[in-house]
């Protein structure tokens, strides 16, 4: 039962693969229209005021809950905290990243580790491009 | 043995007990009567991979469950009776009518109650619905490109389903067999539970054996197929994605991907489900039980039911061996396959894509993503691959998915 002819099992395998392939590139495609829809959004609300009054509604509310989170960090630190982390032109996602991979390096856990600030050094010091792209100085 | 001198002598001091058919039939049913050199090779075989797991850290999660289960079912005697009972799953009469559930019920064992979980396909989906919630898809949403790796990825898998064929393997066995390529053990467990239920163990094993083995299988591979120049080449990050991106990812995946393969529904329906109780934001209690409580359960469940099918009458076999075999050639070719378009797409943004990310649309997540940032490590120092390779990794976990469902559409009817 179920058995195939080698020429059955090669045509099968080259349609299953282009399936994988349609499938996937479809899903990029839907991938790529929503991060264009994401980053120019902007323009749709200009050209629908209707529609750019309601996100300005929402706005207000984020507004009121980043005061809320501005209180919250106003609060004493937790008890074990490793005090505050600065970064400078870094992102959180890339910071997280940065601290993960040394924890990991260093075969150290995170919570015995003290992170004071990281910096991304993309500039040009003494003549010399010190690092580029995803590069950072941890301190 | 005769036991009549012992139940001649108590029986005379008054007692009405036959103790003679009672140590008869004690002696019986210990394990030394009915021992094999299956049960035997079965055991050592359990203690090997037990010593695997936790010596050397090979998947421990399941590979301890499964060993346990392994030798649960190998111990010689009637312990059988109380564990496992192979027949109620294959036989002629299960693949003529069917599963006896009631019998199941009222007859099995301990492992056959959990075996239900395998066999309608619960286990490997609420998996998917843990590793859904486990899994941050933003460094896909960030770089759709990485799903184009993620799909040549799966060449391994029908490299070997077309081997499986040429061995002699029927098309729902080579099927099976192809899956390992992937490196999903979920995928795999579900798809040979449907199509060739009787190489469970085995695959399941060879599945999870080999993504254990990726740091060593892969970075030969990787280096074989790149030179040290593209190895180092440094990748911009990628862009930041947008909360609402991440929300609507599950939803329109979901849909666009049942409308093409029904069949991948519920595997591919569980992983966005977990993504979405991640995602919301409103439902970080369900998220947190996926990840972790239900997640932990099922694992138990799934790897000591799919250890304990692998008995010395059906796992020692030559098809064993070439299922080994096989697999190990599925994960070579997927790291070819990922590698060749890694390279083509760094020739085609003439050297801003390392290829090195390519091998990780292999799904074993993030395993195979470690290994593309280590290499890269080696190359050059400071280029930090793991984020970039994250997308074609969770791509691969898709990619797979879809694989499956495509084996399931074609071969589920032959069954």
């Amino acid at each position: 039962m179920g058995d195939i002819t080698i020429l059955d099992a090669l045509v099968i395998s080259a349609i299953g693969f282009a399936i994988v392939f349609v499938v996937l590139i479809i899903l990029m495609c839907i991938v790529m229209l929503m991060g264009l829809a994401a980053d120019k959004g902007h323009v749709i609300t200009d050209k629908f005021p209707k529609l750019n009054k309601l996100f300005k509604k929402k706005g207000a509310e984020s507004s009121e809950e980043t005061d809320a989170a501005d209180i919250t960090a106003e609060q004493p630190l937790a008890a074990g905290t490793c005090g505050e982390l600065t970064l400078i032109r870094t992102e959180e996602r890339d910071a997280a990243m940065i601290m993960a991979i040394v924890a990991d390096a260093t075969e150290t856990p995170l919570n015995q580790l003290r992170f004071k600030r990281i910096e991304r050094l993309d500039d040009v010091r003494d003549g010399a491009v010190k690092t580029a792209g995803n590069g950072a100085e941890v301190k | 043995m005769n036991f009549s001198l012992t139940s001649h002598l108590i029986g005379a001091a008054g007692s009405n007990v036959d103790y003679g058919e009672t140590f008869e039939g004690l002696m019986q049913s210990t394990g030394f009567l009915n021992l094999d050199w299956g049960n035997v090779v079965m055991i050592l075989i359990a203690c090997f991979f037990l010593f695997l797991a936790i010596k050397f850290k090979f998947e421990p999660l399941l590979l301890v469950g499964i060993a346990f289960g392994m030798l649960l079912s190998n111990i010689p005697g009637p312990i059988s009776d109380w564990i496992y009972h192979p027949e109620l799953w294959v036989s002629e009469s299960v693949a003529v009518n069917g599963v006896d559930y009631a019998k199941v019920l009222n007859e099995g064992g301990l492992i056959d109650i959990l075996y239900i979980g395998v066999k309608t396909s619960v286990y490997p989906c609420l998996i998917f619905l843990g590793v859904g919630a486990m899994t941050d898809f933003e460094p896909l949403l960030s770089n759709p490109k990485s799903l184009i790796l993620g799909a040549a990825a799966q060449f391994g898998i029908y490299v070997a389903f077309f081997l499986a064929v040429c061995f002699g393997f029927t098309g729902p066995e080579a099927a099976s067999i192809g899956i390992v390529g992937g490196a999903d053990g979920p995928t795999a467990i579900w798809l040979t539970k449907a199509l060739a239920p009787d190489l469970l163990a085995a695959i399941a094993i060879a599945a999870y054996s080999y993504m254990a083995l990726i740091p060593v299988i892969q970075p030969p591979i990787m280096r074989l197929m790149t030179t040290k120049k593209e190895r180092a080449i440094v990748m911009k990050p990628t862009r930041k994605v947008t909360k609402q991106e991440k929300i609507l990812f599950p939803i329109i995946i979901i849909i666009a991907t049942c409308l093409f393969l029904p069949s991948v529904a519920p595997l591919l329906g569980c992983l966005m489900l977990g993504n979405l109780l991640r995602e919301c934001g409103v439902t970080a209690r369900l998220s947190d039980t996926a990840q972790n409580a239900l997640m932990n359960i099922v694992t138990i469940c799934l790897s000591v039911s799919v250890g304990a099918t692998a008995h010395y009458t059906t796992f020692l076999t030559t098809k064993t061996l070439l299922i080994v075999v096989l697999g190990l050639v599925a994960f070579a070719f997927a790291t070819v396959g990922g590698l060749g378009i890694g390279k083509i797409m760094c020739w085609a943004t003439k050297g801003k894509i390392n290829p090195l990310i390519g091998s990780a649309g292999v799904s074993a997540v993030p395993m195979a993503a470690r290994v593309s940032n280590l290499e890269g490590l080696r190359a050059k120092p400071g280029n930090y691959l793991l984020m970039h390779a994250m997308g074609p990794n969770v791509a691969g976990v898709i990619g797979s998915a879809v694989a499956a469902g495509f084996f399931m559409a074609v071969f589920a009817p032959m069954v």
